[in-house]
């Protein structure tokens, strides 16, 4: 089709509005006070899913002074299809011991719930998943975010609300229990990127395009600022390199990280995947205000991070994320 | 307009209950009159149907599980599958409330904007023989509605993100398709359902702009194919690599394209996934779309030569908590309402 010049001024005009929103994010990100103190994120070897997870846990969870007795825990595990040929999802494994974890901690109420980003028979996926088959009263604990009743939330980056789901807003905590992998879009999906599940499918479709407009970063954090009464484990037991978040291959380090500041695990989730996390965009937005990245603010327990560093494959276009 | 083939059915057996309830007490009449069918309860279509008899919720409409709130996407489909009954009327009476003023219908009485849920409330309206304002508006709706990749700064942004790595240029974004929410981009299941509704609409809105859109939405289906001969939500490839088509997605990609010639392979593939599948909801899927495609498996989803017995048994034989499943399975019977979904050639 050939283009006229007339076709060029709405481009100019959306280029230079989209010019100054950038800068002025930036400017005033900028102005706004960096987060005081530190974060503790622990890290624990566990060589693979048939070692004593739960016990772990456990004592990951208290390392890092988190208090659930009489609380509602939703888990969030990453459930997005299913390949047997790779490592797609968070092992079945992790999110047993998550659930016997909180609920040996007191935990009033313990479910687990997702929505998968792209296939609509969510408890058809969890059945290949094998959590049907694992997870003792699996249908009676589990809720598809996709389809659960929804609420509106007020400011979501540049929209005027958005709608989620009633489990999870009702929950007092909300644990992402995300898989350790690299993403051809975001660099790396870990325990922020895996709150994209918490979005409902019923309202923003099959994917969820809506996240993608608003930008993915930018949903990433505003995310993340919602559910910000959080807990993380991130199953690096396999995790995934190459092109992630479906495609790419496993890839074992024997870890799980942990933590209640959420960019502060997955920048040491980062550093372990030998990914510079100054490098990946949502986390530098989130060190602006939502959580610590700098790696001299975090308190590392458990596991030094140069002990279980394995660098993951990272596509072409993300080569430069590569931490020196 | 006629009734469905299982209604006639069913009809007979209903006089019983009639003539028993005028003699009985007061307290045993409303268990009559919700009373199972005899001899049809049992049946595959008859546990579905009174499945979805009693997940209906007080305001007319169906949740996506029982218990919770309605939503407009169940509510249509099990209003197809019980059309012409009391539930399918009370079930519309709910959703024409949902009706914007754009034409377009939310998703639920707690969302406030619209979404590609009007195409199958379209279909539901011209099913019912309804061709007034909200059936008209809705048209109207559908055909201001697009993904917003097609607008040509869109495409020339797209183009440039491509060359910069940032996004993936795979398709021909001129061919229009139609959204989940306006203002986002097109993808498989918004755009099957349009046509469906558009091509239902075509002999009571005879316009070329409509033929127009069909025929760009029909070639866009065509254009995110995958190499399989299937489809996914509607991405190809991913940085580079080939993606899978999904056997959901690929049922309902058949229905969109229900009588095009050049689906021959991809109606072989869904045979071969139907036969595959673990997900009742893409068994029911594919079903309606062989059906509508006018090839014609067995009872019970599958074709009984070739199926598993094992796989019917352990899935098709209980009725699905999920209320979306349900209905679409019930719509997929050989007695089901599956003929609501075609469209004239």
């Amino acid at each position: 089709m050939k283009m006229k010049r007339r076709d060029l001024f709405p481009i100019a005009g959306a280029a230079a509005l989209a010019g100054y929103a950038a800068w002025e994010t930036r400017r005033t990100a900028s102005l706004r006070p960096k987060l005081p103190g530190t974060s503790a994120v622990t890290v624990v070897k566990a060589a693979s899913y048939t070692v004593d997870l739960a016990g772990r846990m456990t004592a990951g969870i208290r390392a890092c002074g988190l208090e659930v007795r009489g609380q509602r825990v939703l888990l969030k595990p990453n459930l997005v299809e299913f390949d047997p040929n790779t490592c797609i999802n968070t092992n079945v494994a992790v999110i047993a011991a998550a659930y016997e974890a909180f609920s040996k901690l007191g935990a009033a109420e313990v479910l687990i719930g997702e929505g998968p980003g792209h296939r609509r028979d969510t408890y058809a996926l969890a059945e290949m998943a094998q959590y049907r088959g694992e997870l003792d009263k699996f249908d009676s604990l589990f809720v598809d975010l996709n389809r659960d009743d929804v609420s509106p939330v007020m400011n979501f980056a540049d929209r005027n609300r958005i709608y989620l789901p009633n489990t999870a807003l009702r929950a007092d905590l909300v644990v992402s229990l995300a898989k350790m992998k690299t993403h051809h879009w975001a660099g790396a999906t870990l325990s922020m990127k895996n709150f994209f599940g918490l979005v409902p499918g019923a309202v923003y479709g099959w994917p969820k395009n809506e996240l993608h407009h608003v930008g993915i970063p930018e949903s990433i954090v505003e995310l993340n600022r919602i559910f910000h009464r959080s807990f993380a484990i991130v199953d690096g037991i396999v995790g995934m390199e190459g092109n992630g978040p479906i495609q790419g291959t496993p890839k074992p380090v024997g870890v799980l990280v942990m933590g209640r500041d959420l960019p502060a695990v997955d920048a040491t989730c980062c550093r372990i995947m030998g990914i510079d996390p100054a490098k990946v965009e949502y986390l530098q937005m989130a060190s602006e205000n939502l959580g610590i990245t700098e790696e001299s603010r975090i308190e590392q327990r458990g596991e030094k991070i140069a002990a279980v560093r394995s660098d993951f494959q990272l596509i072409k276009q993300f080569q430069d994320l590569r931490l020196a | 307009m006629g009734s469905p083939i299982y209604l006639r059915r069913l009809r007979p057996a209903r006089i019983v209950p009639y003539v028993l309830k005028k003699s009985r007490p007061k307290q045993v009449k409303a268990e009559i009159e919700t009373a199972d069918y005899p001899g049809v309860a049992d049946s595959y279509l008859g546990t579905r149907v009174n499945a979805l008899r009693k997940a209906q919720n007080a305001d007319g409409g169906w949740p996506y599980f029982p218990g919770k709130q309605s939503w407009l996407e169940p509510t249509l489909y099990a209003a197809l599958a019980l059309h012409g009954q009391p539930e399918a009327d009370r079930a519309w009476e709910l959703v024409s409330t949902w009706q914007q003023k754009d034409g377009g219908w939310r998703p639920s009485a707690e969302v406030g904007f619209p979404h590609a849920t009007t195409a199958l409330a379209v279909t539901v309206a011209a099913a019912r023989g309804e061709f007034g304002g909200p059936f008209q508006n809705g048209v109207k709706w559908l055909l201001a509605a697009a993904g917003d990749e097609s607008e040509m700064y869109k495409r020339i942004i797209i183009r440039v993100g491509s060359l910069m790595g940032k996004v993936e240029d795979q398709r021909d974004f001129s061919l229009k398709g139609w959204p989940w929410k306006l203002e986002t981009s097109s993808w498989v299941e918004p755009t099957s359902m349009a046509l469906v509704a558009l091509k239902k609409a075509a002999p009571k809105i005879p316009t070329a702009e409509l033929r127009e859109r069909v025929r760009m939405g029909e070639e866009m289906l065509l254009d995110v194919r995958c190499t399989d001969g299937g489809w996914n939500y509607g991405n190809r490839t991913a940085r580079g690599d080939e993606l899978r088509s999904y056997p959901e997605t690929t049922g309902i990609a058949l229905v969109g394209l229900q009588g095009r010639a050049e689906v021959g392979r991809s109606i072989d593939l869904a045979g071969k996934m139907l036969r595959e599948t673990a997900s009742p909801m893409a068994r029911a899927w594919l079903t309606i779309a062989m059906r509508v495609n006018g090839i014609f498996p067995g009872p019970h989803n599958v074709n009984a030569s070739s199926v598993d017995a094992r796989n019917v048994d352990a899935h098709d034989s209980k009725v699905s908590p999920d209320v979306l499943i349900t209905a679409l399975e019930a719509l997929g019977d050989p007695d089901g309402n599956h003929s609501l979904l075609k469209v004239a050639a």
